[in-house]
Order: C-alpha cells, then sequence, then structure tokens
C-alpha cells in the first residue's frame, strides 16, 4: 500500500530531513510511526500526500508511483488518503459543517447527504454539538477531532494521521486510537504518526522509528497481541 | 468500507454536486468583500450604461427613419410670386404622373397658418412681417418602394426644371444622411462601450486576483484533501459572473430610469425636436444583449486571474 525505496529528502545543502529511508506498510495494517520530535515524521507523511517531492529514491502509495504522477491525477490520488495534519489545516472561514460538506463536495457527495454525513462522523469524535462552530472558536483539542473527522468522513484507503493525539489528555487519546482502529477493522490502512511511545507501548502494533532522518528501528506487531480489535479495546 | 483501488481510475465531479456549492461560495465571498465588489458592478454597470445609451439613441433614430419612410413625402414648393396659370400647369403635369398623383395642394396662407402652430412662439415675429413669406407648395405622397427607384430620380429632376418651381425636397434625403448618423452612432457606442467593459473586466480580475491572495492558504488546504482546479476556481470563475450580470442589470435599470426621466422631464419642456428620440425603450432582446455583456465581461475578468495559476504547487 505505501512503500518507500531509498527515499532522501533534503530541505537544503546542510541538513537532512528523512536520510535513505526504505519501508514498506501493507494493505490493512495499522502501524505507529514514532521518533522524537524534529524526527523527519511530519516530513514523511507530507511525502505520501505528495505534498513535496523526494530528493532521492521512489515513493509508491496506493499502486502510484508518485515520482512520475501527473499532476491531473494528484487530486484524485489525495481523495483516496486520508490525512489528519499536525496544524489540523481546517478551513478557518466555514464551520465545522462546512469544513465537513465542502470534503464531501471534493468527494463528489450529493449535497443532501452532508448533513447527515456530517453528523455521524462527527459523532464518532463526539463533537456533533459543534456542527456550526468556526474553528477558532473550539480548543485545540476539539479542532483535532475535525481535522480527524475530515479524514475518517469517506473510509479512506489510506488513513495517515500526524499527531492526532497530540491536543489530547490520554484518555480521549486512546479513545481517538480506538477511533482509528475501528477504521482500520472497516477496511483502512492507517499510518499513526506520535512521539508519545506511551500510546505505541501494549497495543503490539508493529511501528517504525525515525531518529534524525533515519530509520533505527522497525518493531514487528507483538505476536501475544495480535492487531485485533481487542488489542486496542483491551488498554481501556 | 473503502472503495477497491482501481490504478489510474478518475472519478470527476457531477456538476449537479458542485454548482449549489459554487453559488454559495460565491455570494459568500462577494458579501465578505462587499465594497470592492461594488467596485467591479459598478464598472460593469456604467460601461454598459454608456453601451446601451447609444443603443437607445440609434434604436429611436432607427424607430423614427422608418416610421417617416412610410410616409415618404415630396414638397414642391413654387415661386412666391407663381400666378395661377402656372399653378394649374404644375398640376397638370403632377396629375399626369402615376407616381406622383397623390398630390394636395397648400396655399400661402396655409403654410404660414402650419408654421405658426409648430412653433408658436416664433408666430409673433411672423406676424411682423410685411408680407407672407411661405411660398406656395404642393405635397405628394409616395410610397417607399418608388421613392428608392431610380426612375423616381429622374422624375424629380425633370420636375426641378420646371419653371416657376422653386425646389423639390423629399424626405429620404436626409434620411440617408440619418441613417449614416446611426452607424456613427453605434460604432461609437459599441467601441466606448466595448473599451469600458473590457476595463471593468480587468477590474474584476484584479479584485480576484487579490481575493485569491488572501485565500491562498485555504486553497491550499483544499488541494490537499483532493479539490480539483474546477471546484477551487469555480466560485472565482461564479463571483466573476454574478458581478458582472449584476452590473449588466444594474445598467438596464438605471438606463430605464434616465430614459423615463428624459421622455417626462426633459422631451415636453423642450420643443418637439426632441420628442422623437424618446419614443421607445430597447427591445428586450438588446436588454438581454446587456446582461450577457455584463456576464460575459465579469466571466472574462474572474477567467483571466483564475487562469493564471498554473504552475506552482509541488
Ligand atoms: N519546509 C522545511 N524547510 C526546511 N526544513 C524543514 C522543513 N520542514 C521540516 N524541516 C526540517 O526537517 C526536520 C524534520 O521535520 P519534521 O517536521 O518532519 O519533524 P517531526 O518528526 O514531524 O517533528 P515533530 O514531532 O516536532 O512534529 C526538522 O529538522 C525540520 O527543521
Ligand atoms: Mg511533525
Amino acid at each position: 500500500m505505501i512503500h518507500f525505496y531509498h527515499v532522501t529528502k533534503k530541505f537544503d545543502r546542510y541538513s537532512t530531513a528523512l536520510h535513505d529511508v526504505t519501508f514498506h506498510i501493507e494493505k490493512g495494517e495499522f502501524i505507529f510511526l514514532t521518533g522524537p520530535s524534529g524526527a523527519g515524521k511530519s516530513t514523511l507523511l507530507k511525502l505520501i500526500l505528495r505534498q513535496m517531492r523526494p530528493s532521492e529514491g521512489q515513493i509508491v502509495v496506493n499502486g502510484r508511483n508518485l515520482n512520475a504522477m501527473r499532476r491531473s491525477q494528484l487530486p484524485y490520488f489525495r481523495r483516496e488518503i486520508g490525512m489528519v495534519f499536525q496544524d489540523f489545516k481546517l478551513i478557518e472561514r466555514m464551520t465545522v459543517f462546512e469544513n465537513l460538506s465542502f470534503i464531501l463536495t471534493v468527494l463528489n457527495v450529493p449535497p443532501k447527504e452532508h448533513k447527515r454525513r456530517a453528523y455521524q462522523t462527527l459523532r464518532a469524535v463526539n463533537l456533533h454539538h459543534k456542527l456550526n462552530s468556526y474553528p477558532l472558536q473550539l480548543s485545540g483539542g476539539e479542532q483535532q477531532r475535525v481535522a480527524i473527522a475530515r479524514a475518517l468522513i469517506n473510509d479512506p484507503l489510506v488513513l495517515i494521521a500526524d499527531e492526532p493525539t497530540g491536543n489530547l489528555d490520554p484518555e480521549l487519546a486512546q479513545e481517538i486510537v480506538q477511533i482509528f482502529a475501528e477504521a482500520n477493522l472497516r477496511g483502512s490502512t492507517v499510518l499513526l504518526a506520535t512521539h508519545d511511545r506511551d500510546l505505541v507501548q501494549g497495543t503490539g502494533r508493529r511501528s517504525i522509528v525515525l531518529e534524525h532522518g533515519q530509520l533505527t528501528e522497525e518493531r514487528p506487531a507483538t505476536p501475544a497481541r495480535p492487531p485485533r480489535e481487542g488489542a486496542v479495546f483491551g488498554m481501556r | 468500507m473503502p472503495r477497491d483501488f482501481i490504478p489510474g481510475h478518475l472519478e470527476p465531479e457531477t456538476p449537479a454536486n458542485t454548482v449549489s456549492y459554487f453559488v454559495r461560495e460565491a455570494i459568500r465571498r462577494i458579501w465578505i468583500t462587499k465594497r470592492t465588489s461594488f467596485v467591479s458592478v459598478a464598472m460593469i454597470a456604467i460601461s454598459l450604461f454608456i453601451l446601451g445609451g447609444f443603443m437607445l439613441l440609434s434604436e429611436n433614430l432607427e424607430a423614427a427613419v422608418t416610421r417617416w419612410q412610410g410616409r415618404s413625402r415630396v414638397n414642391v414648393f413654387l415661386d412666391t410670386d407663381a400666378t395661377p396659370d402656372q399653378i394649374r400647369a404644375v398640376d397638370a403635369y403632377l396629375g399626369s404622373h402615376p407616381d406622383l398623383r397623390a398630390r394636395r395642394f397648400i396655399t400661402r396662407e396655409q403654410a404660414m397658418a402650419r408654421f405658426k402652430s409648430y412653433f408658436a412662439n416664433l408666430s409673433g415675429v411672423v406676424d411682423q412681417l410685411d408680407e407672407n413669406p411661405f411660398p406656395p407648395s404642393f405635397q405628394i405622397e409616395v410610397t417607399p418602394a418608388i421613392a428608392q427607384s431610380r426612375a423616381f430620380k429622374e422624375e424629380m429632376k425633370s420636375l426641378r426644371a420646371m419653371t416657376a418651381i422653386e425646389q423639390v425636397q423629399f424626405d429620404w434625403e436626409w434620411l440617408t444622411r440619418l441613417r449614416r448618423i446611426i452607424d456613427v452612432v453605434n460604432a461609437v457606442g459599441l467601441t466606448a462601450g466595448g473599451i469600458l467593459a473590457l476595463a471593468a473586466a480587468f477590474t474584476i480580475a484584479n479584485v480576484i486576483r487579490l481575493t485569491m491572495l488572501t485565500y491562498r492558504e485555504e486553497i491550499e488546504i483544499m488541494r490537499l484533501v483532493g479539490a480539483t482546479e474546477r471546484i477551487i476556481r469555480g466560485p472565482f470563475l461564479i463571483e466573476g459572473i454574478l458581478q458582472g450580470t449584476l452590473g449588466g442589470i444594474l445598467a438596464v435599470g438605471l438606463l430605464f430610469g434616465a430614459f423615463e426621466l428624459a421622455r417626462h422631464v426633459l422631451a415636453p419642456s423642450s420643443t418637439m425636436l426632441w420628442g422623437f428620440l424618446f419614443v421607445s425603450f430597447l427591445p428586450l432582446q438588446k436588454i438581454a444583449a446587456i446582461v450577457v455583456g455584463g456576464t460575459v465581461a465579469g466571466w472574462f475578468g474572474s477567467w483571466l486571474s483564475v487562469r493564471e495559476r498554473a504552475a506552482e504547487d509541488a
């Protein structure tokens, strides 16, 4: 589903955000991407969404070679990916509902279904009462949950989240991880970036670790705790 | 359930799902930038108002021409001191020509009376004259078809050569001159209106360019979540189209107001000379043309600004 082949990303001559990164994520996996701040997690995710291009190496996502992809295909490619951005990237001029409705418009969902779909998705993140608030009227954690709702709304092929629990208390963080687990059960491949090791430990999920732009560790899923529903639910 | 992935599978948006979004967004954006939007609309309205003014002028001139052509008239003025015999001779001559048979004799007194009734304020001047200055004349009604024929021109020539005939005048000589004036009016109106509309389109383009700059971050977000350029640019295009159309409608409204004002206030107070310019307002097709002109100008302006951003983006 997501394949990196010797990917290097340099922003300038002196700093290398990612160095010779190779990994593979298969369809249906739920995988954590961890590493300290500045390790290159966000950069890696941006490369997946083709927000930027790698300096070297190849990236294949959903069967498409991102280096060779035509720009006209980019929007359609991105629709297959639900992305929770670290800085949320909500449209401030629009209410929560309008933010979601816009995505549904982009996804070609008939307007009369928008209300129901938006409400449903917001319910999942427990924010259905904020339908008509503007992002700036929400707390950081609430904005984050709107961003999550937006990524979830279409059951994307790939669900990517950049620090989706960064602004949430531990309890809520677990709930969010559970929401991702449910999306995973519905068929989405999930990649979750976080520097919160507690969140990763004990889930039994596979994780890859970045340090200074290099892939230092790949921990396989713990055999004793297979990545089933129970793995996540068991943490509560 | 997530859809199964089909490589290279593209799913274009259906217009039905996006158009309502475009219109809602466009109206919202116009509302947010009320003042600049108003400038755009006013620019369009003014240029189309001027264009429409010329159209209205030529419309009424045209109408007058056709009106007058319907009853083409030849005036044969005799010498002031023409004898009754001479008058009878001319009458006989006219009577013998089928084309000129529909004649009416106007005596000097009738001519003076008519002048006085047309130009009441000048009647005092006429009364002070020792002698009636108006010559007797024949008024001949001819059909437009005959009036336009070559043979008729020859007849007029020989009529002019007769004794006791001072002058032969026919309407359509100056009607053709009027036609030429109409052509000029049309050309000037189209040129001026076109240039102004173009200027208005560029104003719209600049306003939208500025709007797009302020929306840059938002546009970037839209791209990241998979919005096509069509969805991103749609509202801007609609914004221009709405502004242009609004300008067109406003122009028609202003034009109608000005027309009614002229007809009811200006025309009656001055001499009848102006009356014929304010008889009819523009026909429906021309009203539609003005509004559509606004739409096109608005669309062109927004298209100009929206077309530019193609490079950029990683
Ligand atoms: N646009 C950019 N221009 C220059 N340098 C950049 C840019 N984006 C990221 N970097 C650098 O690349 C490195 C990796 O950044 P990145 O945002 O990927 O880290 P991260 O792992 O997501 O950190 P955090 O956990 O704090 O979000 C950092 O040193 C950062 O300064
Ligand atoms: Mg980051």
